[in-house]
């Protein structure tokens, strides 16, 4: 299995998928740091309208870690995704359309466990692009905007119920907890590309399918016409990642979401091992 | 096969575990203490007893008023800030159903077809307008027991068409408790703040951050009273709101589902605190 994993690792580490979606995300970070800049300079400045002088425009709020926490909601839902889906839906499909899945495939090793190492290796991915991510944005906040406490306000972020505020210290552990919510949330869109994978013959496909689903799914669960079907989505359950930054941690809550997209994740590669083990493979 | 057998069981025992893991939050009445212990105590409602939006005429209807009087009695609060009135007649009217045990005022109207009142049970109140954002709300100020210190109960009802009216508006009532700071000031009313960005369907607006903005700051002075009592209005919406003292704790949050008749879409909301 080591072996397995080391393969599907260097594999991943030299494709240029792996390598753009570092530089995707430090890109994006760059972009939110001249938005979010610009921003503060203009609502703080004496130009300003102040029109929300208690709680937005205020120098406190626009600090390091206000910048690192927008830039994290904003790319979670509909940036990392798609690198997600891209990695994982390349993986069987990928291999089938480059002519290497017979190959493969023939190896002494059953289909199951070349099928879960490739996943594994997919969730290491996720693993460190969120933790690049948050590193980065983190260190950014640091550098060029400053630090303070996380002050959050009900309404925008849709985090707390009444103003809190989350201490320097505290805040940068939330942040390493969300590293790790963020990564189990988003096995769920890369269990579903992996069986999109197995099914589809082109990878790119695969990865289309998966990232229409999600969107399909985050779209339709923000229109008020479909709210009672909204708690049937896995994009729903997905969004307990962030819950480890309000001030009172609903720890409940969170196991519950936690374990619905756990199950996901496992019924997902549950379905793709039973179709891969069966798959005829032509290619 | 071990290796899917070990996916399935994993997959079982994540759903076990979300159905063990409840997500509704743990509920508790924010600053409660004790029920049965001493000190003066308050009940406030507020009612905003207009129509739904489709109506023709969207204020409040002479015909629903004995059934306002009635839901009034049954609860017997000390005051009650009712909103979309069409004026001082339908106020009379109404006072008149409740048999003499309340007294009140409209506001001014100024620029609206509609107005707030407020009532209370003390004989000795007096009322006064308090304008706000262009517009008038009415506070009463009265003794609700011979031996409790005085309070105020404002009757607010913020635009709910525009955020930032709703924003302007609300900073005009909280800077006029402020400036009453001698008092117990209690704010109570249909605010129609839109809170819950998974609702917000309106994209690319300030929205959000002026009701943010405008909740945040009543916050700075007042507790949100009735947080816990759940959706106030039709479509499973929280904007009617009692805004008290942080000293005073609550007791009891409720909202009276029964209580609309005709086409009505909000539901009173009855609050109960310790002073």
């Amino acid at each position: 299995m080591f072996t397995l994993l080391r393969i599907e690792f260097t594999k991943l580490a030299r494709s240029r998928g792996f390598q753009l979606s570092f530089a995707a995300l430090a890109g994006f970070v760059a972009l939110m740091l001249w938005g979010f800049y610009t921003y503060a300079e203009r609502k703080t400045g004496g130009q300003a309208a102040e029109q929300f002088r208690y709680t937005y425009e205020s120098k406190s709020y626009f600090n390091g870690l206000t910048f690192a926490l927008y830039s994290l909601v904003f790319s979670f839902s509909l940036l990392v995704p798609v690198f997600v889906a891209a990695t994982a839906g390349s993986q069987i499909a990928g291999e089938a359309r480059a002519g290497t899945l017979r190959m493969i495939a023939v190896r002494p090793v059953a289909r199951v466990s070349l099928l879960l190492s490739k996943f594994a290796v997919v969730a290491l991915h996720v693993l460190l692009m969120m933790a690049f991510f948050v590193g980065l944005n983190l260190l950014v906040g640091l550098l060029f905007v400053g630090w303070g406490d996380l002050q959050l306000y009900p309404g925008p972020l849709n985090l707390v119920d009444e103003p809190g505020r989350i201490a320097r210290d505290d805040a940068l552990w939330r942040f390493a907890c969300a590293t790790l919510t963020g990564t189990w949330a988003m096995l769920v869109v890369a269990a579903i590309a992996t069986l999109l994978s197995v099914v589809c013959e082109s990878a790119a496909v695969a990865t289309v399918a998966t990232i229409a689903i999600y969107l399909a799914l985050y779209v339709v669960g923000r229109v008020e016409f479909f709210e009672q079907l909204r708690p049937y989505f896995f994009t729903t359950d997905m969004d307990f990642w962030r819950d480890v930054f309000k001030p009172q941690i609903p720890w409940q809550s969170l196991y519950h979401y936690a374990s619905l997209c756990g199950a996901y994740t496992f019924g997902a590669l549950l379905a793709a091992a039973a179709l891969f083990d069966r798959k005829d493979i032509k290619s | 096969m071990r290796a899917k057998l070990t996916l399935a069981a994993l997959c079982a025992a994540m759903l076990v575990a979300a159905h063990h893991f409840d997500a509704a939050r743990e509920r508790t009445v924010l600053g409660a203490r004790d029920a049965t212990g001493g000190g003066a105590r308050l009940r406030l409602m507020t009612w905003n007893v207009g129509y739904a939006e489709l109506e023709d005429d969207t204020r409040a209807h002479t015909s629903d008023l004995r059934a306002v009087a009635d839901a009034i009695l049954k609860n017997d609060p000390d005051a009650i800030a009712l909103q979309e009135l069409t004026g001082s007649d339908q106020l009379k009217v109404l006072l008149g159903y409740l048999g003499g045990r309340y007294r009140g005022a409209a506001a001014r109207a100024a620029h609206t077809d509609r107005v707030e009142a407020v009532l209370v049970k003390s004989s000795g109140a007096r009322f006064e307008d308090v304008p706000a954002g262009g517009r008038y709300a009415v506070a009463a100020t009265f003794r609700p027991r011979a031996d409790a210190p005085e309070v105020v109960l404002v009757s607010a009802h913020a635009d709910a068409f525009r955020a930032a009216r709703r924003r302007e508006y609300t900073e005009s009532i909280v800077d006029w408790a402020r400036a009453h700071s001698g008092q117990t000031v209690f704010v109570a009313g249909d605010f129609n703040f839109e809170l819950d960005a998974r609702d917000e369907s309106h994209l690319y607006t300030d929205d959000l951050k002026h009701d943010s903005e405008a909740y945040s700051y009543l916050l700075r002075y007042f507790r949100d009273a009735g947080r816990e009592a759940g959706d106030t209005a039709i479509n499973d919406r929280r904007i009617d709101y009692v805004f008290a003292p942080p000293a005073a704790t609550t007791r009891r949050a409720e909202v009276l589902k029964d209580a609309p008749v005709g086409r009505m879409d909000h539901m009173p909301l009855v609050v109960e605190v310790g002073l």
